[in-house]
């Protein structure tokens, strides 16, 4: 455990505060990119084409980078600030790194309308007519850019916890699968940030290269790639880094969820057992994104479905059991970051069986690419790591117990969830209606009742968003100054 | 013999390799895809690294310029991986000189951040490197299509092979170190 040092615990917060104030613009931001897309779908106005995709790139760009940069900087500052000595000024060099390569990816679709989605699917940014050239160059240098930032941060914390607990083995948990007790207890957060950041490491490598590639196409033009290789790179890349995000979040909740029931949340033989499967799982997983990829060997897609399973049931059903343990006629009282990290797990399980349900191969020969997708990664986003955030940021704002206690989750956070329910449910509604994804809008779907369906969903959707910032703002309205103040 | 008369003479041995590379040997060298891809332009770096080590005097210690300059000697490399640079230089003497003495730039300056900076930034750098290896490789063996006119088809794909092998070797290689660097910190920690 960390000795205690008032002035590196300030810079430490600091830096977090820094980090919650960004993530706190640029949050409902995305989110209005998010409302636009849906109100053109309900057809209460008419964005063109090329626009809609622009913001549908920057919202999951935006989104995916945002939500798995402020996961990492709340381990840095959990770990900094308990266990191990965190270079501070490595943290801010990634925030820098973080802040250039999201300005660089809002200048490319903003402005140059970079409109290939977030997944860059070879060759379409090369072949798109709605940008210009050089917002796909830019693109490309900006999520370098914020791979580089990630790479060092999650390397950082990686080695510093191995000066700490040991080797690599330690990290993992190794010493409780023997028959005599570890001498050194290892905390939950440590083995859970170790199973995230390891894989995400080797994903940001093959997200470099993949990248690359891209880079000397942009430059090179006669140059041509093979399409499936590049999308099975994209997607070891992208899905690696979503489940991430969710998994740094569920590390700071085994940290931070005791304090409030006051029970242990150790680690011990089927901890280590499951976060070592989601550790070597998660890397294969991301197969179930190429089903319908005819010229994918068949025993791929069969290790997808496999995989997806185990990365996914293990961790979660663990996680939940220890949840259970955890608040089961626990004297606790339910503040706002209690009852947020309880309903973002319960987010977490919701929008995981969703997936787990669509990468099951019958099922999604009906519902791939159906409105289906986004409601299961929208929930474990929006209903489960947002929820950690928000529960982390209060949790942030508050300086001891009895203030952290004293927050009732008030109007503005039950407003959240309901917009959020309500939003996430018309996302279902459409995907059991057939309702295609990243569709500008339905007016040309000519199939029974899709395009009424679709439009009616997406307007109600819309409304439901709204609630949502609602919810927001009244949130904000506390959080801002006391965590401007927490930093003083 | 004093540190200097060591320091002079071997400055001035890198100083005649760079001259025998870069012009009794450029012709030679720039015959063939494979070596002046794989010799001449690894042997500037070399040059450079070695010339950053035997500098002690100057020191990047500042962390985020470290890093800086990491990024932008990474970024800079990749421009004479493009294969209309490759064949410019292949065409102008002057525009290769140009090329080698920006690589051996590169190589000091890699030099001298690298002997102050923290393990885990060395570990980021080495596998950012291999991914551009990787990605140059792979662009080299797989395109049926000549990208250098200066050279032949073949010549691109055994070029393109050494270094994706290398890229996905150096991969390895950096996780390896990587992983010993965590074994090797837990025993020093043991040890106190």
């Amino acid at each position: 455990m960390l000795q205690e040092n008032p002035a590196e615990q300030k810079r430490h917060k600091k830096l977090i505060v820094i980090w919650s104030v960004t993530f706190l613009i640029l949050f409902p931001v995305l989110i209005a990119l998010g409302l636009l897309m849906r109100l053109n779908q309900g057809e209460v106005f008419k964005i063109d084409p090329g626009t809609f995709y622009a913001l549908m790139t920057l919202h999951g760009l935006g989104m995916a980078g945002v939500l798995f940069s402020f996961s990492w900087a709340a381990l840095f500052y959990l770990i900094g600030t308990r266990y191990i000595k965190l270079n501070i000024g490595l943290g801010y060099l990634v925030y820098l790194l973080v802040l250039i390569g999201t300005v660089g990816l809002v200048i490319a679709s903003l402005i140059g309308k970079f409109a290939a989605g977030w997944y860059l699917l070879y060759p379409l940014p090369f072949k798109g007519v709605s940008w210009t050239g050089w917002s796909t160059g830019l693109t490309i240098v900006s999520l370098i850019i914020l791979g580089v930032a990630w790479l060092l941060g999650s390397l950082h914390v990686v080695y510093a916890l191995a000066k700490e607990y040991g080797s690599f083995s330690n990290l993992m948990g190794w010493q409780y699968l023997g028959k005599t007790e570890p001498e050194k207890e290892l905390p939950s957060i440590v083995l859970i940030t170790t199973a995230s950041l390891v894989p995400a490491i080797l994903s940001f490598i093959v997200g470099a290269v993949f990248l690359i590639m891209n880079l000397m196409q942009h430059f090179e033009a006669s140059l041509t790639f093979d399409p499936l290789l590049l999308k099975n790179m994209v997607f070891f890349f992208g899905h690696t880094l979503v489940n991430v995000t969710m998994y740094c979040c569920v590390a700071w909740v085994y940290v931070l969820l005791p304090e409030f029931t006051k029970r242990d949340w150790k680690v011990n033989k089927v901890v280590v057992y499951s976060w070592n499967g989601t550790f070597i799982f998660i890397m294969f997983a991301y197969f179930h994104h190429l089903y319908m990829d005819f010229v994918q060997p068949v025993s791929l897609h069969y290790a997808g479905q496999i995989a997806s399973y185990m990365s996914s049931i293990p961790a979660t059903v663990v996680t939940m059991f220890g949840l259970i343990v955890q608040v089961y006629h626990a004297k606790i009282k339910w503040s706002i970051i209690p009852m947020a990290f309880l309903l973002g797990m319960a987010g977490w399980a919701i929008g995981g069986f969703a997936a787990v349900v669509d990468s099951t191969m019958s099922i999604n020969k009906i519902l791939h690419n159906t409105l289906w997708v986004p409601a299961h990664f929208h929930t474990y986003m929006l209903l489960g790591v947002v929820l950690f955030i928000l529960g982390f940021l209060f949790y942030l704002a508050h300086n001891n117990k009895e203030e952290r206690d004293a927050v009732k989750p008030g109007l503005g956070f039950w407003t959240f969830v309901f917009g959020a329910s309500g939003f996430l449910l018309m996302f279902y509604l459409g995907g059991m209606k057939s309702v295609p994804r990243r569709y500008a809008d339905y007016t040309g779907i000519d199939i029974g009742n899709v395009h009424e369906t679709g439009a009616l969903l997406a307007k109600t959707a819309g409304g439901f968003v709204i609630i949502v910032l609602i919810g927001l703002l009244i949130m904000y309205g506390s959080l801002f100054s006391k965590l401007l103040k927490a930093s003083k | 013999m004093s540190k200097r008369i060591t320091f002079i003479l071997s400055i001035g041995i890198l100083g005649v390799l760079f001259f025998i590379l870069s012009f009794p040997l450029n012709h030679w060298l720039s015959q063939t895809m494979p070596r002046h891809q794989l010799i001449q332009l690894p042997l500037m770096l070399v040059i450079g690294l070695f010339i950053g080590y035997q500098n002690k005097n100057i020191n990047i210690t500042n962390l985020p310029w470290g890093i800086a300059i990491l990024i932008l000697a990474l970024f800079s490399l990749m421009f004479w991986m493009l294969p209309r640079s490759i064949d410019l230089t292949v065409v102008y003497p002057w525009f290769n000189r140009v090329m080698h003495l920006h690589i051996v730039g590169v190589g000091f300056f890699i030099s001298l951040v690298f002997r102050n900076i923290m393990f885990e930034v060395q570990m980021a750098f080495l596998l950012m490197l291999s991914a551009m290896l990787i990605a140059t490789g792979a662009v080299l063996k797989t395109f049926a299509i000549l990208l250098c006119s200066s050279f032949t088809i073949e010549q691109q794909h055994e070029t393109g092979l050494y270094l994706l092998s290398f890229g996905i070797l150096l991969f390895v290689v950096t996780l390896f170190l990587f992983f010993k660097g965590l074994g090797k910190v837990s025993n020093q920690r043991s040890s106190f």
